[in-house]
């Protein structure tokens, strides 16, 4: 299967501390992965680090087998930043104008044409705001908000879809229309998704790897192998219940 | 009324008070958004240095004032980029410099004869014929590139670190955005002066974004509350003899406490 992303020894370091040491993964096509990991264990830095948003100390990033400073195809994978959510709620723009935004970056100053738009229409209508479309992007909820940023990212047909904390401030029912339809673009559309997340039944029931954060990272398949990795990662402090048949997990103190 | 539209500068002073108020309240429009309308106070008032510069070595004083309008612009940023000072603070310090060095030229020059106060507070009646055909040029200029990349500029001001990342070209963006930003500073000073040109860029798109619409109403709204305020304010100073500068400002601020008022109820 083709390797979408390879990371060997990568080692960063923030405010002079080191927050990833020694990283080594691979990521590939079509794989559904959680990222987890204690609260300022480094999954958001790990994910800046791979999309060469800070500098790293040492290692090798390579992104559809070309290295980092080599890659130049940004529009194969698209990005949705913590608190995405949180922008200025009076900003002017309608969600249709905030989704085609998706389709810029390959050629700066290139006309929307009606291409571009029946996009944004067809992604709307996958993410379920169709009907929103015209409305003032602060006058969603935080569900629909987060569908909008997905929606933009799908306008841009990336084949990496990566999010961080992407369900926080949803409620227990958006959130599983939320990930419904991120298994939908993984197995029907083939989207290989990284997604950031501190929901363990989640992780363990819908995706098929786990990527686990705490300074080191440790990655294995869902299953009674990334048990092991998670007790690793979040060390003795933490006894890890993992009920297969029910598909959830929990940390108990 | 009618007589004064046979009147060859009145006619320069409508077409040139138009095609300025549409690229300041474009312009305006992104700065509000980018929430660094400041910027344009600190090199408007920097500008005025440039001015009494451009007098003192006997060139175009709008040419020294553009010159010194870009430097200011790309200096407060360099300094708000690289942590030197805060956004407010380096913007402060370069509106003090600048115009501290106009003015203790002017004082020493003894105002080198000529009118300071249009250089403050604008001339749009004295606009000539040539100026207009350069106007006409710098204002298309500025349209052609804020409408080609309006959108980019709108992704950078929504989220800088994303646009990055979708491979939006942010630094070559902002950096012609900010020789726009200076371009149209200098031609709004010769309309309503350096000390009302913050109120010609801000009022529009302050009042434009009370209607709380999609970006290109919000746009077209700015954009016609400008010219609406250009050419009653410079009517209503030509009839009454009112300051053209203040007369524009103040029925930007009426058409703003209207909308205000009537969003209110």
């Amino acid at each position: 299967m083709e390797k979408v992303l390879e990371v060997k020894e990568l080692k960063v370091i923030r405010n002079g501390r080191i927050v990833i040491d020694g990283a080594e993964f691979e990521v590939l096509k079509g794989d559904y992965i959680g990222i987890i990991g204690p609260n300022g264990g480094g999954k958001t830095t790990l994910l800046l680090a791979i999309l060469g948003r800070i500098p790293r100390i040492s290692g090798s990033i390579k992104w559809f087998g070309k290295e980092l400073k080599d890659f130049k195809d940004w529009h194969r994978i698209a990005f949705i930043p913590q608190d995405a959510t949180n922008f200025d709620r009076n900003f002017p723009l309608s969600v249709k104008e905030f989704v085609v935004l998706g389709r810029l970056g390959r050629k700066a100053g290139r006309k929307i044409n009606r291409e571009d738009w029946e996009e944004v229409d067809l992604a709307l209508e996958f993410m379920g705001l169709a009907e929103v479309a015209n409305k003032r992007i602060g006058e969603l909820s935080e569900g629909q908000k987060q569908r909008m940023f997905v929606a933009r990212a799908l306008v841009r047909k990336p084949e990496v879809l990566i999010l961080d904390e992407p369900i926080a401030g949803m409620d227990a029912s958006i959130q599983e229309k939320f990930y419904q339809k991120m298994s939908e673009l993984n197995h029907k559309m083939n989207v290989t998704i990284l997604m950031v997340s501190h929901d363990l039944s989640v992780v363990f029931c819908k995706m098929n790897k786990v990527i686990c954060v705490n300074k080191e990272v440790y990655v294995a398949k869902v299953g009674k192998e990334a048990e092991e990795v998670l007790r690793k990662a979040y060390g003795e402090h933490f006894y890890f219940v993992f009920h297969r048949h029910e598909c959830r997990g929990e940390f108990v103190d | 009324m009618i007589e004064l539209l046979n009147y060859q500068f009145f006619q320069n002073a409508i077409i040139g008070g138009i095609l300025i108020g549409i690229i300041s309240a474009w312009i305006g429009l992104f700065l509000v958004l980018k929430k660094e309308s400041m910027i344009v106070d600190g090199a408007a008032h920097t500008a005025f240095g440039g001015l009494a510069l451009g007098l003192l070595i006997g060139i175009d004083p709008f040419l020294t004032a553009l010159i010194v309008s870009i430097i200011s612009i790309f200096l407060i940023s360099h300094m708000r980029s690289k942590g030197h000072a805060y956004s407010d603070s380096a913007i402060a310090l370069m509106l003090a410099v600048g115009f501290s060095i106009g003015l203790a030229i002017i004082s020493v020059t003894r105002g080198f004869g000529v009118d300071i106060f249009s250089f403050l507070f604008g001339s749009i009646l004295t606009i000539s014929r040539e100026e207009i055909i350069l106007i006409t040029l710098l204002a298309t200029s500025i349209a052609a590139f804020l409408s080609n990349f309006h959108r980019e500029i709108l992704a950078i001001i929504f989220n800088e670190d994303e646009a990055k990342i979708m491979g939006i070209p942010v630094r070559r963006i902002s950096i012609c955005f900010n020789l726009m930003i200076a371009v149209a500073i200098i031609l709004s000073i010769k309309m309503v002066g350096t000390v009302l040109v913050v109120a010609l860029m801000v009022i529009p798109a302050l009042a434009a974004l009370r209607l709380k619409c999609s970006f290109i109403k919000t746009l077209i709204s700015s954009i016609t509350i400008a010219i609406i305020g250009v050419i009653s304010g410079i009517i209503i100073s030509a009839y009454y003899r009112i300051a053209t500068s203040a007369m524009i400002v103040l029925i930007l601020l009426l058409i703003y406490m209207i909308i205000v008022v009537r969003k209110r109820w």
